[in-house]
């Protein structure tokens, strides 16, 4: 059989010469230390500079939306940790309004879902939501990657990251991805503490611990989010009538469960919770203190009152504070493309 | 410039790769509405004796084709995703590059698009979501979509709307679907609109756009509308 013995040599030298040409260009994403390893599969979309930078461009190009009056950016943007500043409710294209608030943008690397009900299964497919949403953008796919196709200035982009003569509706996807996978917030002051490489204040410390008594459990550490659906006692709003993940999976049990928000930049994230009720994370904690509504789907940590004093709310809200990475909402690389 | 060495290289490869004897088996979708040729945007088809319908829009999804041999896998296509359009005349000629020495009985296929790929990101080529089969609320591919007017909807324009899919336990809609394949190089394989359409409620289940128990019973009826081609014997 030396035909196979030929074939196999054959492809083991094409894999040798693939992974040369894949090694000149891929970044390599970094894990920050002792962070879990991420959901998404970095081999199946390669970073690379001239990707990451062409996501960046379409991330901050209103080209994505029908009449070119909206970008992903309007709604995220990065001095608020990539979420809606002073809206509540997202507003989109012709002003409409969305249902619910924007969430920041960040670490997506290590989500499995998004949205506030998981709706979207992969970070890759994440922009044909907003793409498509007729109170977003507007706009659909096709007609996107067409014009975009008919723009000199994308061919050459596209070109030079994809070696191809046509642009596809799975290159623009994956270039957005890359850029967003890079937006990852690891260097607040609860970084360094962790890193051994600053201290808490007296405070914070106390805030710190009752944290980790309260609320880890689903804000967990290091991502402050487990990432699962739960509900965490919000009453149902009756005019939005909002049921989250239920209306995904079509189960009852999963009534009024939401998303698990990180909270790394939660002091710029502000207005607070799917729909955005809450302006203050004062306002949050009196939530968690004596908001809580109980109902056969509420998460079991919250059956039982948390007790926070006066000073413990304050305690609690200085140790949030260090979860603001200034590097992260002022990273130059993540800001408008020059 | 890395780019066409890359293919200076391939183009020496390629040809010892596939030297081995392979011959090519076509596989073609015939839809049908009954005896009748279906057409779209043309004919007015009659049905369950006094309902018409026009149809306006065929696709689907055909992927992981396998042969079988007294029920034994003998050979698999790679990378199996093909996008089924009607109005695309090529899409409805598939060309398998089979071994030679391979026999088999039976040709195996699922309609519709596995959990894994429902969950795999943005892909390319007929899975790009460029071709319309894409859900953009909620992830997941449309395995089956048949648009058209009947005179049996109250609907806006007489319109219906079904797009199956849906890859979540309990109502995953992906279907397996087999059939014999008697001739060695060719099939003609037919989907009948009508005995699908005969089978289902038009007057009650006339837009289906998301998964649920719904897609999943329909998508069930769908694939009992596939089989193989039997030229009319009387002229
Ligand atoms: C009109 C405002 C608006 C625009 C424009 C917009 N988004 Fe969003 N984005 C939202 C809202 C609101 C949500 C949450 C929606 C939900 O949960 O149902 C969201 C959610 C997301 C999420 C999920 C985050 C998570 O933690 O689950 C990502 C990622 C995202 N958007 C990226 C983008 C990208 C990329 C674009 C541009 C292609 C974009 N957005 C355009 C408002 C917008
Ligand atoms: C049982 C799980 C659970 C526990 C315990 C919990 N949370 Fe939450 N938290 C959630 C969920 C779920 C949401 C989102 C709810 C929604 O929007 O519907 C949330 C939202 C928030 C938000 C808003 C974030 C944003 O970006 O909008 C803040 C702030 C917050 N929690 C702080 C805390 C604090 C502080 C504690 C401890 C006192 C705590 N949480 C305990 C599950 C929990």
């Amino acid at each position: 059989m030396d035909s196979t013995f030929q074939k196999i040599s054959i492809i083991f030298f094409l894999l040798v010469l693939l992974t040369a040409f894949v090694w000149v260009e891929e970044t390599a994403f970094k894990i920050p230390d002792n962070w879990p390893k991420p959901k998404y599969d970095f081999t199946k979309n390669p970073l690379s500079e001239n990707k990451i930078e062409l996501g960046r461009i379409l991330f901050y190009d209103p080209i994505l939306s029908k009449d070119s009056s909206i970008s992903c950016s309007s709604c995220h943007l990065q001095y608020t940790a990539f979420t809606h500043m002073d809206h509540a409710l997202s507003h989109g294209i012709g002003d409409s309004m969305g249902t619910r608030n924007a969430p920041a943008l960040m670490n997506l690397a290590w989500h499995s879902n998004f949205m506030w009900d998981g709706a979207i299964n992969h970070l890759d497919v994440q922009s044909l939501a907003p793409i498509s949403h007729p109170d977003e953008m507007g706009e659909n796919i096709v007609s996107v990657v067409y014009k975009l196709n008919r723009n000199k200035k994308y061919r050459h982009l596209f070109a030079a990251s994809y070696h191809l003569s046509s642009i596809t509706g799975e290159q623009v996807l994956k270039s957005i991805s890359q850029f967003m996978l890079t937006l990852v917030s690891s260097h607040s002051k609860y970084d360094s503490v962790m890193r051994k490489q600053s201290l808490f204040t007296n405070q914070e410390k106390n805030g710190y611990a009752l944290f980790q008594k309260n609320c880890s459990s689903c804000h967990t550490e290091p991502l402050f989010s487990n990432f699962q659906f739960v509900n965490n006692g919000l009453a149902l709003d009756p005019d939005l009538r909002d049921y989250g993940r239920m209306k995904i999976s079509g189960d009852a049990k999963d009534s009024l469960k939401f998303k698990i928000p990180s909270l790394r930049n939660i002091e710029f994230s502000s207005p607070y919770m799917h729909d955005g009720r809450f302006k203050t994370l004062n306002q949050v904690l009196n939530h968690y203190t004596k908001g809580i509504q109980k109902n056969n789907t509420l998460a079991k940590e919250l059956e039982t009152p948390i007790i926070l004093s006066a000073n413990e709310k304050v305690d609690l809200i200085a140790f949030l504070i260090t979860l603001t990475d200034r590097q992260f909402l002022f990273n130059p690389a993540y800001g408008f493309p020059k | 410039m890395k780019k066409i060495f890359f293919s200076f290289v391939m183009s020496f490869v390629a040809p010892m790769l596939f030297s081995q004897s392979y011959k090519p088996v076509q596989v073609n979708f015939k839809p049908m509405f009954g005896s009748q040729e279906l057409v779209l945007n043309d004919s007015v088809y009659t049905f369950n004796l006094k309902d018409s319908v026009y149809i306006e829009t065929l696709k689907f999804y055909i992927s992981g084709i396998e042969l079988l041999c007294k029920n034994k896998m003998v050979w698999k296509e790679n990378n199996s995703y093909h996008l089924i359009n009607l109005s695309e005349e090529n899409t409805l000629h598939l060309m398998l590059q089979v071994p030679k020495n391979i026999h088999f009985e039976h040709i195996k296929f699922y309609l519709g698009i596995d959990s894994g790929m429902n969950t795999s990101g943005a892909q390319g080529g007929d899975l790009d979501p460029t071709k319309g089969m894409f859900w953009t609320w909620q992830s997941g591919y449309i395995n089956f979509k048949l648009e058209g007017k009947s005179n049996a909807c109250a609907t806006r324009k007489h319109e219906f709307m079904l797009h199956l899919g849906g890859y979540l336990y309990p109502y995953n809609t992906i279907q397996t679907i087999v059939l014999p394949m008697p001739a060695k190089t060719s099939a003609i394989i037919v989907i009948d609109i009508k005995t699908f359409l005969s089978a289902i409620d038009l007057s009650k289940q006339h837009h289906i756009m998301s998964p649920g128990n719904n897609a999943f019973l329909l998508s069930q009826i769908v694939a009992k509308s596939f089989s193989p081609w039997i030229a009319p014997s009387k002229k």
